[in-house]
């Protein structure tokens, strides 16, 4: 088998893969869509207003309901949105363990 | 078959270190025939074989080339004379490729790589089918009796063996002129003179071989129909000829 | 066949064969690529499925709330707000809502305790969410404690936990009656968190909006309009900001490749000299190279794309989940749905495999013009 052929069913394979990853997804899409339809009644039935993937404080749980600035508050020690951010350290209190 | 005429080749033309390696050297080299440009090192036999296989362009006088027909040209009767002297490089590669192979003083074998693979290199860019490029070069490395070493890698090769892997390297494109520099620099005298023996065969078979080399093997063998002695870039007084 | 095919092939079949000489050092090449091409693709199908699910979710969001703020904070507001604000017209229905956070401080973990706004929940009974259960190991039936701001304790029956389906939007969720938790939260009657306001006519939202600030000053309509632009930005941003990271790790492979390739060892530099000194053109030289760029870029395009689609949608991101997580204890176990789209794609390998081999050509241009009687002459 020629090296280059090789090559060329190598980049074939994923050419394949891909195309059955986006049919994957198509059938996850469909699936998954009942799901939807629920999550979707809940929020409804709730009025719920965000996403529960930050529950660490209530500026981030409710990134839209706090105060204007207040989704842009960071990880103490990330890179912060406002410069004030690397100046001021975080309340002792509040740091992490090492 | 090859025409020089007042061929000069300078290296680093119009800078302080500039030197001519070649001078005003007017040549001809007959067909089918075993030609030995010999002279002491840097007397530019290795920069006139250049000239000769079309690897570099002269500075100035023109070379001129009979018997070969490139793939380019349109196909006419009778016998054409190229000037290759003004030729574009695209061209003068397609000629290169087709009518010289060139045996190197280092071999110049791609490292790494196996003896098979180093034998058809000459051919890929030519877009020919590989099976046919391979079987050529098996025939070649059958002949050259290195057949059962085609996977080896080159590095590991005996210096006679990485010869003649050269050799069947320049063979591959079956060229009509086959060029040698300083082919036995590398080699003792049973392995000097079994080259030459090749070189025999080569010129029963047809092929013109041009030689540069300062070893008394090759330039006082029997078989050396011309001898062209070279000194200080030109034709030493008593080989020189009319162009 | 085809002759220039026949070439194409005949020179990858070379361009393999020296690639796979050096095997230790492109393949550690190769992995190092693959990687870096696996993180910006994670990133972007990451934020693109979230913030895709986000926009589908909250699109059913209210229309618009309604907060009081004291003192610059968000404050509890009486329910003649509500009646006033039903009384603007255009406004179809206002909704007290009550909601709040609740801190376990034996798990570490914040609740959302919420007041379904239909009245239908049955005092002393709640509905967890299934990131809660986990916390503390709750099924059905069982006793969810929690101390009041009196210092009660008071004892909870589990009713249900809601579906694992809806983990990314109520996984932290306690629903519960509103007379409990007015006493939890030892919070007066009459009063409600915020309001859900609905308008006949979305176009109107602006509107009612303003004359709800022009007739009560202390108060802050948030509408659904910002709630989407909220996810939209944060989704950017983070993305972005990832992004902005790994571009130091994309720079420096850059200039790595750059000068691996730059600097043309004399081993390649002498290689290019027998080639051509053997009768290849320029072209030929050049064609090899591009082949090494694209069989490298190439593969690590295909294989990292691949890995970061599985990584993402079939075992959802296990490498940014502690990102995500923060300091977070209850962290939602969601299934994002795939979505890539051509034109991502189309991005991702413009910004892997056209560098790289453009990285990889440009430099051996020089060392490919090289005479070809200079091999002779060294």
């Amino acid at each position: 088998m020629r090296r280059s052929d090789l090559f060329a069913i190598f980049l074939l394979v994923c050419t394949l893969l891909f195309v059955a990853l986006l049919g994957y997804g198509e059938l996850r899409q469909e699936r998954d869509q009942a799901g939807r339809e629920g999550n979707a009644r809940l929020v409804r039935t709730l009025g719920l207003t965000d996403l529960a993937l930050f529950t660490e404080a209530r500026y981030t749980r409710h990134l839209s309901q706090a105060d204007h600035h207040a989704p842009f508050q960071d990880h103490p020690l990330a890179l912060e949105h406002f410069p004030s951010g690397s100046m001021v350290s975080p309340p002792l209190p509040w740091r992490r363990p090492l | 078959m090859i025409h020089l005429s007042a061929v000069t080749k300078s290296y680093n033309t119009g800078k302080s270190n500039e030197f001519t390696a070649v001078g005003d050297v007017s040549l001809s080299i007959a067909r089918e025939r075993v030609t030995v440009l010999k002279g002491p090192s840097g007397s530019g036999k290795t920069t006139l074989l250049s000239l000769i296989g079309c690897m570099s362009r002269p500075t100035s006088g023109r070379i001129r080339l009979s018997g070969v027909r490139p793939s380019w040209l349109p196909t006419g009767e009778g016998e054409t004379e190229l000037d290759v002297t003004s030729l574009p490089e695209r061209f003068l590669t397609d000629i290169r490729r087709h009518a010289f192979g060139f045996i190197f003083q280092q071999f110049n074998l791609v490292r790494g790589v196996s003896v098979l693979e180093n034998v058809m290199l000459p051919a890929l860019p030519s877009g020919e089918r590989r099976l046919e490029i391979t079987a050529r070069a098996l025939a070649l490395l059958e002949r050259f009796g290195l057949a059962g070493k085609r996977e080896s890698r080159v590095e590991l090769l005996s210096g006679g063996e990485a010869q003649r892997v050269a050799i069947a390297r320049a063979l591959i494109n079956d060229p009509l002129v086959l060029i040698a520099d300083e082919p036995t620099a590398h080699l003792d005298s049973r392995l000097s003179r079994q080259f030459m023996e090749l070189v025999e065969s080569f010129r029963a078979e047809g092929k013109t071989v041009v030689i540069a080399s300062h070893d008394p093997i090759v330039y006082a063998a029997g078989l050396v129909d011309d001898l062209v002695e070279m000194r200080d870039g030109r034709l030493a007084p008593a080989e020189a000829e009319p162009a | 066949m085809n002759r220039s095919l026949e070439r194409q092939r005949n020179i990858l079949d070379f361009t393999l064969a020296s690639l796979l000489r050096r095997k230790g050092k492109n393949l550690s090449l190769l992995a190092i690529y693959i990687f870096i091409v696996f993180i910006i693709a994670s990133v972007t199908f990451f934020t693109t499925a979230l913030k895709r699910e986000a926009l589908l979710l909250l699109s059913e969001a209210p229309e618009m709330v309604v907060q009081r703020l004291s003192a610059g904070r968000h404050d509890l507001i009486s329910h003649d707000y509500a009646e006033g604000i039903a009384a603007i017209r255009g406004v179809t229905a206002v909704t007290p809502r009550l909601w709040g956070y609740y801190f376990d401080p034996t798990t570490g973990a914040n609740y959302t305790l919420l007041v379904p706004p239909a009245g239908t929940a049955v005092p002393g009974v709640v509905t967890v969410g299934a990131g809660v259960a986990r916390n503390l190991g709750l099924a059905a039936d069982d006793l969810l404690p929690l101390r009041s701001y009196r210092g009660e304790s008071l004892l909870y029956t589990v009713e249900a936990v809601l579906s694992s389906e809806s983990e990314l939007i109520a996984t932290d969720l306690v629903l519960m009656a509103a007379g409990d938790f007015q006493q939890l939260f030892n919070m007066p009657p009459g009063f409600a968190v915020d309001l859900a306001v609905s308008v006949a006519n979305p176009r109107e939202l602006a509107t009612v909006a303003g004359k709800i600030v022009e007739r009560y000053p202390d108060t802050r309509p948030i509408l659904k309009s910002e709630i989407l632009r909220t996810y939209d930005a944060i989704f950017d941003w983070r993305g972005g900001m990832m992004i902005v990271l790994l571009m130091a790790a994309v720079f420096s492979f850059l200039v790595f490749a750059w000068d691996k390739a730059a600097g043309l060892s004399a081993e390649e530099r002498r290689e290019i000299g027998i080639l051509k000194s053997i009768g290849w053109e320029t072209g030929d030289v050049l064609l090899l190279k591009f082949w090494e760029g694209c069989a490298v870029s190439l593969s690590a395009f295909c294989l990292g794309v691949l890995f970061a689609f599985v990584h993402v949608f079939v075992f959802s991101a296990p490498i940014f989940a502690p990102a995500l997580k923060g300091w977070a204890v209850i962290y939602p176990a969601f299934r994002l749905t795939p979505e890539v789209s051509p034109l991502q794609l189309a991005i991702l390998f413009f910004l892997t495999v056209v560098p790289y081999t453009v990285a990889t050509i440009v430099p051996s241009w020089r060392a490919a013009t090289i005479d070809p009687d200079a091999a002779m002459r060294q």
